[in-house]
């Protein structure tokens, strides 16, 4: 017998009786979702651009790109200077990255970012920069993974804050193996 | 500190949990670290209204995937291939270990970067990968610090919870190169991350644990807060998951409650960094998902114990327990410590001593994300042992004589007598050895005048 087989047959002397599937109907609390958003995001350490939409974040790219840091940029209407290398290795060195986030949750700051080409752009440039539609913010975790879409060969990953650790005596670190700093332009 | 996770000497929990009591400021300093975690969890729980009914639907949806594995299982695999993933099925650990050094030798991989898994551990895979030449280097921080100490894990969410920083500041020192005598965790954590993105950047294949499959999707969640299992993951051209039996879900909807209450459990964060969902190989590469039973199918038999395969391995039984936070995570012979790993490890424990690591105070269950019964797994336990004739030590002799003992009422009445006159007219130091390991770190009480029933019968009986 296959190893799947001896596996599914055994599962048929399972001693537990059926269990339905609980309806999953969580009321949301009534909260501002942009307020709501803004606390939890300086919570898990993300800093949020309320205010000046993707004209403010070509600004602060020109600035980023004077000091000569290497910026690429995923988001129309954004330029950096670098384009999309042939390989992801090659992204080693960006210094700033700045994407398209598709989705914001309120409850706890989350923004849902997908990537098909080069999928470790978000977490391997030393900065992240997510530029998010303001409507697109959603109260919880339950409207949030109603909306989010995955597709094949895509990932999909939501986003809470620069990457992080606390492993030394609990003390808390950001800037682990992903990217050291987040920052948000609401548009 | 050598001694307590070596392969020599006792594995009794309470010699183990001796040995690390004899520094009592490190064990102070040990609880108090854990039990900051779980102040944060409760500040998190707190936060959210609908929190207890988060626990109901945790511990609901989990119930009804595991009487539905079958299905779920199937689906699972159905949608996976679906997606171009490869998936293998593996009954227990040695046949997941040969699995994963196939697809590695396919592929010629001299260097694995992996992300915390406690399922590897379980099977016991870095050593296995290593003895046939290939590198496994963990890349969790915490993970990377026992791996270079040569330690196994101490916790299952922060695994070198038990090290000092000025112990990790040496470990780097000698092994990393940084400065001597600079333990400022900051620097520390710089230090990795340069050392651990030259092993991302020429890694040959990555693996990760799975924190959730999702059933109808075909897709895996892995969560981190370092960044360290998709930096991985999507730099070399193979990637592998492996994930136990009980880590499907059927759909989104149940991983937004698991998602709502994993890391608020485990560190009182709204939600780790990185939630990702991977749905298939990146362009021109190469995924696995490695499916393992390793016991799992087994305890399903078992009612009670099945119910340990609700546990989403937040971690947050270990932090609120008073006998883990007292005895540290070597004292439970067993990969996965504290009350989890009570539940689902006792039956491997050839000291069957562990299952007595509890006060039975209920704690844990209190805690738990998705309602493990863990208190009554961990009386079970004892049940299981001693109807399996294997009690440890004296307790197959002297328990079946205290049960005889205290449902006969007089016997009961007469030495309780005796024993309020002793201790009245003895001097302690006299009395003190009768009382056993009971009395090692407590002094006898004070004799009350009368036993409860004639109090009652003077009192209250009228």
């Amino acid at each position: 017998m296959s190893s799947k087989n001896s596996i599914l047959s055994a599962l048929s002397q399972s001693a537990l009786t059926a269990h339905p599937m609980p309806v999953i109907d969580i009321d949301v609390t009534p909260q501002p979702l942009v307020e709501t958003f803004a606390a939890s995001l300086a919570t898990v350490a993300g800093e949020l651009h309320q205010h000046g939409g993707l004209a403010a974040l070509q600004a602060k790219v020109d600035e980023l790109m004077a000091q000569n840091l290497q910026v690429l940029s995923l988001v129309e209407g954004v330029s950096g200077n670098r384009q999309v290398p042939s390989t992801a290795h090659e992204l080693a060195d960006i210094d700033y990255a700045i994407l398209a986030g598709e989705l914001g949750v309120a409850e706890n700051g989350a923004i849902w970012v997908s990537q098909t080409q080069h999928r470790v752009t978000p977490f391997i440039c030393e900065n992240l920069i997510l530029a998010l539609p303001e409507k697109s913010l959603v109260a919880n975790m339950h409207q949030a993974v109603n909306q989010v879409s995955l597709a094949q060969g895509a990932l999909g990953v939501f986003v809470a804050g620069p990457s992080k650790t606390a492993d030394i005596e609990q003390a808390l670190v950001v800037g682990a193996h992903g990217a050291c700093s987040l920052q948000v332009y609401l548009y | 500190m050598t001694e307590l996770y070596s392969a020599s000497g006792s594995k009794v929990h309470s010699h183990k949990a001796d040995i690390f009591c004899r520094d009592e400021t490190r064990v102070d300093w040990h609880s108090k670290a854990l039990w900051l975690l779980r102040e944060k969890r409760d500040r998190a729980a707190a936060s959210i209204p609908e929190w207890e009914q988060l626990r109901q639907l945790g511990s609901e949806l989990k119930l009804h995937t595991l009487t539905h594995l079958t299905d779920y299982l199937q689906q699972f695999e159905q949608q996976c291939l679906a997606n171009g993933i490869v998936v293998h099925w593996a009954k227990d650990g040695q046949e997941h270990n040969q699995i994963v050094l196939n697809i590695l030798a396919t592929h010629q991989v001299k260097r694995l970067v992996k992300s915390k898994s406690m399922l590897t551990e379980e099977c016991h895979m870095n050593p296995f990968l290593e003895q046939h030449g290939i590198e496994v280097v963990d890349t969790d921080l915490g993970e990377r610090i026992i791996q270079l100490a040569n330690m196994p894990p101490s916790h299952i969410v922060v695994p070198a919870i038990h090290m000092k920083k000025q112990e990790v500041g040496e470990l780097f020192h000698q092994q990393l190169g940084t400065k001597a005598g600079e333990s400022d965790p900051l620097y520390l954590t710089r230090a990795a991350r340069a050392h651990l993105r030259e092993k991302f950047l020429t890694a040959d294949a990555a693996m990760t644990g799975v924190n959730m499959a999702i059933a109808d999707q075909g897709a895996v969640v892995v969560c981190t807060n370092e960044g360290n299992a998709d930096m991985g993951a999507n730099l070399p051209k193979l990637q592998l998951h492996s994930m136990g039996i009980d880590k499907v879900v059927p759909n989104m909807d149940a991983a937004g409650v698991l998602l709502r209450t994993l890391a608020r459990n485990a560190t009182g964060q709204p939600i780790t960094t990185y939630s990702s969902f991977y749905r298939g190989p990146q362009q021109g590469g190469e995924m696995h998902v490695i499916i393992v039973d390793n016991g799992r199918t087994e305890m399903m038999k078992d009612k009670i114990l099945a119910e340990s395969l609700k546990c989403i391995r937040c971690g947050g039984c270990l932090n609120t327990c008073p006998v883990y936070r007292r005895s540290g995570g070597y004292s439970y012979n067993y990969t996965i410590p504290g009350p989890i790993g009570i539940a689902v490890g006792a039956k491997e424990d050839s000291t069957h001593s562990i299952p007595w690591a509890c006060t039975l105070c209920g704690s844990c269950t209190y805690v738990c994300p998705t309602k493990v019964p863990l208190d009554k797994i961990i009386a079970h336990h004892r049940r299981l042992k001693a109807e399996n004739k294997t009690l440890p030590y004296g307790k197959s002799g002297y328990m079946p004589l205290v049960g005889r003992f205290m449902a006969s009422d007089t016997m009961m009445n007469t030495s309780m007598s005796a024993a309020r006159l002793a201790l009245r007219v003895l001097p302690g130091s006299l009395l003190k050895p009768f009382s056993g390991a009971w009395g090692k770190y407590r002094e006898l009480p004070v004799a009350p005048e009368s036993s409860f029933a004639t109090w009652y019968a003077k009192n209250r009986s009228r």
